[in-house]
């Protein structure tokens, strides 16, 4: 995505070729990317035209699994929960991400050692912290028994908390934003402490207070951070994996099943890489589009500064 | 232990993520398509593939003691294990590759049936010609759970892991519980106990999808008869919408519609496999589980203090001896089953390769180990119960009476069902458990009919 985005942006500004290294110099570069993602995909999209079951050499069937996949009912739901997921991840992380950023970027001590206190999540493995809310979450022995005052109400499924499609999806959300909010939390303190002081200090002279000088200088000076966060977000969600299969492993039933769960499922549980590679690139080109559009729709392809005229 | 049983288990914890994971299927398939089984020519002595687990110690002896004698020394057997879940995958993906295992470790049926398919496995016929005993030293039944064809593929070499009903002496004492006998006894027993409190009466790791199976197991069994499900796999797909099978799914309905499993799909949010419904089940949160004999052992995991010495593990299973009971699943009146059949893993089994066969003389040697009373002894000191005739009469120690209930049940047993997502190949596995997940939730019979119509049949 970075690449394509780079390409735009070059196209735009044409012109400015002085000075520029030549081709070799990306060489290594393009290379490695040419071994290590190009050529994978590569074979992907063949076996996506092909069976292929690990014994033995694929053979060729056509479009078959590409049409079959198309009338699969579960393709589309899978979609639909992958949608679901990454605009409730977005939604939910943004807004907390940017006011514990902004908070974060004081110079005041406390602020300093309790940023570091939170983003401990961060050094965190993935499948770790997933373990960690499966077993406290579990129904009889975990925190929905401990505390049943506050998860026995039909909200929170009477502690069952993966036995219905809104809860599962709920604690995916949850877990997800506890885990990644501490990085977005990084990219908005880094966007913040950017903000000139002078912008400030002009706006207490005018007689603004915090909460106007929040929204009328904090956000519109953080809008290419808000971007870059959201992008990644994006592309995140899509791809959402590790905590699906070690919280829900796609249940309830397949409530959860994100496309790449189900991707997962039909290479290395059933052992179909043909579909398996449908849906792997499927996703890429999803993933891909929607990166584009994001991009595209804000104006990160031309990323203006944000500090002109000062 | 627990994990070695199903492949289902292997999906707990997979560290791939979703696009590594394409990748690798990728560079899978390059592998492949390069020049197959060179190093094997090259290389003396055989490598012996096994499931990585805590049992491996008996494993070891076997690889150790074939290494010890004359054809050992000139021909030596190598152990590799593959640690941790995702057994059959890893499998899977070198089958056909120059790393590919001389000889490995399998549960028969389906998991073996896509190799044997694809010309890579032995017959082990020619052993058996010139080793008589490696055929008769084990049960037949067990043996044939390896058989494709006319062609036998695998020799036993763990132990048999039949499922039967776990129960909570104490808590079926304290309500006034008798043990089941009949279906009707089994909704009877559940209404007593939820009218006494007991929420969930039976513990159910429905999140793992794969104990929600056996009650399918069983009830197909007792409602329809053995030959359903045998029928269905050689093709007959009308079996599943017979009237015998819409009973048995009238039954299993109605016990989720009782409660049995606890409220409002709640099984979905418990797991086997993360010991949960062991704890249910000594907590007295439940009074029985269906699930496969190595639930002893999950069950005494949760009683010991994590120490591995003896005199903690004894004093373990003497409070679990004194807590937990066993008994066969119950009968259903009017159905075509025999009560007595059981249903579950019928064995582990060492499974040779084509290549490995034609360069390894001592292969036939290294099989032989596995009826040897010393071998024996070793798998039943750690709970295996083995399925070699002279098993009856080695076994002893704290669960000799434990062993022997179930010795004697597998032995009475006039039909043994194996594991319908082992007796499927694995190409079927998700649709079928995601399908008998589904219809304790939302799906009709209908729609499960359909579901199990979907599957591929083994032959």
């Amino acid at each position: 995505m970075t690449t394509l985005a780079k390409r735009g942006r070059t196209k735009g500004s044409g012109g400015l070729k002085i000075g520029r290294p030549s081709f070799l110099w990306s060489l290594p570069a393009f290379v490695y990317f040419a071994i290590f993602a190009l050529l994978p995909l590569g074979v992907v999209v063949w076996l996506s035209f092909t069976s292929w079951d690990a014994i033995g050499s694929p053979h060729w069937v056509g479009t078959s699994n590409w049409t079959a996949m198309f009338k699969n009912p579960e393709l589309l739901q899978s979609f639909k929960i992958t949608g679901i997921l990454t605009i409730l991840g977005i939604a939910t992380q943004t807004p907390i991400s940017m006011l514990l950023g902004v908070w974060a970027s004081g110079y005041q001590k406390n602020r300093a050692i309790l940023s570091a206190l939170y983003f401990i999540p961060l050094l965190m493995s993935a499948i770790a912290i997933s373990v960690v809310w499966a077993s406290l979450l579990s129904p009889y022995f975990g925190l929905p028994h401990e505390l049943h005052w506050l998860f026995g109400s039909a909200l929170f499924n009477h502690g069952f908390l993966f036995s219905s499609s809104p809860a599962a999806i709920g604690v995916l959300t949850f877990v997800g934003m506890w885990q990644w909010t501490p990085f977005h939390t990084l990219i908005y303190q880094g966007g913040a402490r950017a903000i000139p002081e002078v912008l400030y200090q002009a706006a207490s002279i005018d007689g603004a207070g915090r909460v106007r000088q929040f929204w009328s200088i904090t956000v519109p000076q953080l809008r290419n951070t808000m971007i870059t966060s959201m992008v990644l977000m994006l592309a995140g969600g899509l791809t959402t994996f590790d905590t699906i299969l070690v919280l829900t492993q796609g249940g309830p039933g397949t409530a959860t099943t994100s496309t790449s769960y189900y991707m997962y499922l039909e290479g290395f549980k059933s052992f179909q890489f043909g579909p398996a590679s449908v849906l792997s690139v499927m996703l890429i080109v999803v993933t891909t589009i929607v990166s584009l559009i994001a991009v595209r729709a804000s104006g990160w392809d031309k990323m203006r500064s944000t500090q002109e005229g000062l | 232990m627990l994990s070695s049983n199903k492949w289902s288990r292997r999906g707990a914890v997979a560290t791939a993520a979703a696009l590594a994971a394409t990748a690798v299927a990728a560079i899978g398939a390059s592998a492949s398509s390069a020049k197959m089984q060179v190093a094997h020519a090259a290389s003396a002595g055989f490598t012996v593939a096994a499931y990585g687990d805590s049992e491996n110690s008996v494993e070891k002896y076997a690889v150790a003691s074939y290494d010890a004698t004359a054809e050992g020394k000139s021909d030596p057997a190598t152990l590799e294990t593959f640690p941790g879940a995702d057994y059959q995958t890893k499998l899977q993906t070198i089958m056909s590759t120059s790393s590919a295992p001389d000889v490995f470790f399998n549960w028969g049926g389906g998991s073996i049936l896509q190799f044997q398919k694809a010309g890579l496995l032995e017959p082990l016929n020619g052993y058996f010609a010139s080793n008589p005993k490696l055929k008769s030293s084990f049960l037949p039944s067990i043996l044939s759970a390896a058989k494709i064809g006319a062609n036998y593929y695998g020799i036993p070499m763990r132990g048999t892991q039949p499922v039967f009903f776990f129960y909570n002496k104490t808590l079926l004492k304290t309500d006034g519980v008798s043990l089941p006998k009949t279906f009707p006894q089994l909704l009877a027993d559940v209404k007593k106990l939820k009218a006494k409190g007991v929420e969930t009466p039976i513990a159910l790791g429905g999140a793992d999808q794969w104990p929600t199976l056996m009650w399918y197991e069983y009830l197909y069994d007792r409602v329809a008869g053995p030959s359903l499900v045998t029928n269905a796999l050689a093709g007959d797909k009308a079996e599943w919408a017979s009237a015998a099978s819409k009973k048995a799914l009238a039954d299993i309905k109605t016990l989720v519609n009782a409660g049995a499993f606890g409220v409002d799909k709640s099984w979905d949010s418990v797991y086997f496999t993360k010991n949960q419904t062991a704890a249910m089940l000594q907590t007295g949160e439940s009074a029985f589980e269906l699930m496969g004999s190595w639930d002893y052992s999950t069950i005494q995991s949760q009683l010991d203090d994590g120490s591995s010495s003896a005199s903690a593990q004894k004093a373990a299973a003497t409070q679990e001896n004194s807590l937990i009971g066993y008994t066969a699943f119950p009968s259903v009146p009017g159905g075509k089953g025999n009560g007595n059949d059981i249903a579950g893993n019928t064995e582990n089994y060492y499974s040779v390769t084509k290549a490995g066969a034609a360069a390894n003389p001592g292969i036939a040697d290294f099989l032989a180990v596995m009826y040897s009373p010393g071998f024996v002894k070793k798998e039943l000191a750690i709970g295996n119960l083995t399925t070699t005739s002279n098993t009856k009469s080695l076994i002893s120690g704290p669960t000799s009476a434990y062993l022997t209930w179930q010795y004697n049940l597998v032995n009475k047993a006039p039909a043994f069902q194996l594991s319908w997502d082992q007796a499927y190949p694995q190409t079927d596995t998700n649709t079928m458990h995601t399908a008998v997940a589904n219809y304790f939730d939302t799906l009709n019979a209908s729609q499960f009919i359909k579901a199990m119509q979907s599957l591929t049949p083994a032959s």
